[in-house]
């Protein structure tokens, strides 16, 4: 080996050295339809408001990607309360889909998205196949918009999300019809409420999906002994948190060498730790959920933390340890 | 930074946390409430923070106070904190009681650990024409209480469930007594929601404006989660958050469960 490569390869990192970019590449096999992301972190929808919520706390243009609260065609009040109900390590949310709507939010979410420099994917959730269409063809076209995020995973909705993301044909019908009306990127959220998670998200990737997103929560519930009755006014909810993490991780870790498509893993993360054990299951880019609504800036300490690990493990490109567990 | 200088119990099960902080990032109103994780640092339970209103506040002394009932993990493990320990705070959060009554006939009215919120209200609105109705469960649920609101020569009135004070019975029941014989121009309350719900019908019928603060259970206490909605009687039906457009809303503003 010449003396001056040698030289080169024994210099340590330092931070200034190191790449964090992913990218999250599309199905349609054009450059420019890919995702770029600055660092993997993307946020969960539903846990991050529409952003000028988190504002107060710090620049959010600072992550890679963030994810709005889930639209649907029709404006939403959403479910009774209590909506939240806290387990060890977690906590159980039917929330029920409150939004005001894609007309709304076309009128006065995403002009305040404009301010911001990171891709901005709007989560869409529907009560039937023509829902799913009907938002995509509304969001299609959408300069502030880098894509969509089609929710196929919706427990708390009676009829819709969930019962779609149970059934692999159901994910290609839905996926296949939004991909024909959506030109922009297309992620699909898949359930962990499955036998097999790696047939919907084959089903998905089959259907034209740009990455699939796992997971969303599971399905779950708490009862109030002193009452007597199911705590949640609406008996069942999703469970999230550091509590699903291993169950998220196992599922990233099944699909990695099935799918071609890239992953965004998400469940629990709640430090640059478990950013990391995401991509090394074989997630591309990782979802920040729940650790917002406990510690509103937790993603800039994600990231200071993901750049603390390349650091002391020499990693200059963090895309590199992508599916490396494998 | 915030640190314990007090946590201490001054009624059966009730305490006082005293924190000193270093900054704010802006200066609390009456009202609002600060979001505190009581696990230890590094620990995942519980897992959500813990929404306190505030009590009192004194920004010579940099000093907050909170008074809260030991009810689940979380109250329980904070009961345990001693003097010293430094906690994680996010606040002030949600919108405050407004202050411009201070020259009117006003009424408080608070019941149970809705209290709390109460006093620091009534120390802003520096009326003497105010009057506090307040009820527990028993007297010694009251003591801390009562010998607070005396230090601000407000008329005080106090009531319990189980035994006699002025009368036996709640905090409403006390009011209603007295609403016949002094209507004022204003009421604010803070408590179980049947009561709330109670003081806002007797109030609207009698044409008096006032508001009323919210319990509602929280997620996140910065409006992201959206697991405090309340529903309202708007035209648009648009739900308002407890964090953030409440926890204090105008009489009839939002849909109470009788």
């Amino acid at each position: 080996m010449p003396k001056k490569q040698m030289k080169k390869k024994k210099k340590k990192l330092s931070k200034s050295d190191l790449d964090l970019s992913v990218i999250m590449k599309s199905q349609q096999k054009a450059e420019n339809k890919n995702l770029n992301l600055k660092n993997p972190l993307i946020t969960a929808s539903g846990t991050c408001g529409n952003g000028k919520e988190l504002a107060d706390f710090y620049d959010i243009n600072q992550l890679g990607a963030f994810t709005t609260k889930g639209i649907t065609v029709e404006a939403q009040s959403g479910n009774k309360t209590p909506r939240i109900a806290e387990t060890s390590a977690g906590i159980i949310n039917s929330i029920g889909l409150e939004n005001p709507g894609v007309e709304n939010f076309i009128r006065e979410v995403l002009p305040e998205t404009k301010e911001y420099t990171l891709p901005i994917l709007a989560n869409i959730s529907g009560y039937s196949e023509q829902d799913f269409i009907s938002l995509a063809e509304k969001l299609e076209g959408r300069e502030e918009l880098a894509g969509i995020e089609v929710n196929l995973s919706c427990p708390n909705i009676k009829g819709g999300g969930m019962v779609f993301g149970t059934d692999p044909e159901k994910v290609f019908e839905i996926t296949k019809k939004v991909r024909e009306v959506y030109s922009g990127y297309i992620i699909v959220k898949l359930t962990p409420n499955i036998t097999d998670i790696t047939e919907t998200a084959l089903a998905a990737e089959e259907a034209g999906a740009d990455a699939a997103a796992m997971i969303n929560t599971l399905s779950a519930m708490k009862i109030d002994i002193d009452r007597q009755k199911p705590l949640l006014a609406n008996t069942f909810g999703g469970l999230s948190g550091p509590a699903v993490k291993p169950v998220a991780v196992k599922m990233v870790y099944d699909c990695y060498k099935k799918l071609n498509i890239p992953i965004l893993g998400l469940g629990g993360v709640r430090s640059g730790a478990d950013v990391i054990e995401f991509m090394l299951a074989g997630a591309t880019s990782v979802g920040i959920g729940t650790i917002n609504m406990i510690e509103p800036a937790a993603g800039l300490r994600i990231i200071k933390e993901i750049e603390n690990y390349m650091l002391k493990h020499q990693i200059q490109k963090l895309s590199s340890i992508i599916g490396a567990a494998h | 930074m915030f640190k314990i200088i007090a946590n201490n119990e001054v009624g059966p099960g009730i305490f006082q946390l005293v924190l000193n902080y270093d900054q704010l990032p802006q200066k609390p109103e009456p009202g609002q409430f600060f979001n505190i994780k009581v696990s230890h640092p590094g620990s995942d339970d519980p897992l959500l923070r813990r929404p306190f209103s505030i009590f009192d506040f004194d920004a010579a002394e940099k000093k907050i106070e909170f008074i809260y009932r030991v009810v689940g993990k979380g109250t329980k493990i904070l009961s345990k904190l001693e003097k010293e320990t430094e906690l994680d705070v996010l606040g002030p959060l949600g919108t405050p009681f407004s202050l411009n009554q201070y020259k009117r006939n006003v009424h408080l009215i608070g019941g149970g650990m809705g209290i709390a919120p109460l006093y620091y209200l009534a120390k802003k609105l520096k009326s003497s024409k105010q009057k506090v109705y307040l009820g527990a469960a028993n007297q010694a649920e009251l003591n801390f209480f009562e010998e607070k609101f005396k230090e601000l020569g407000v008329e005080l009135h106090l009531a319990a469930m189980e035994e006699k004070l002025e009368i036996k019975g709640s905090a409403l029941v006390l009011w209603l007594n007295y609403l016949k014989k002094n209507t004022p121009d204003y009421v604010y309350t803070c408590g179980p929601e049947k009561m709330l719900a109670a003081v806002e019908k007797e109030a609207l019928k009698n044409n008096i404006g006032g508001q009323l603060s919210v319990e509602k259970r929280m997620g996140c206490g910065i409006g992201v989660c959206l697991s405090c909605s309340c529903e309202t009687r708007e035209e648009d039906q648009k739900n308002k958050r407890a964090c953030v457009e409440g926890p204090v809303f105008e009489l009839g503003e939002v849909i109470l469960s009788a």
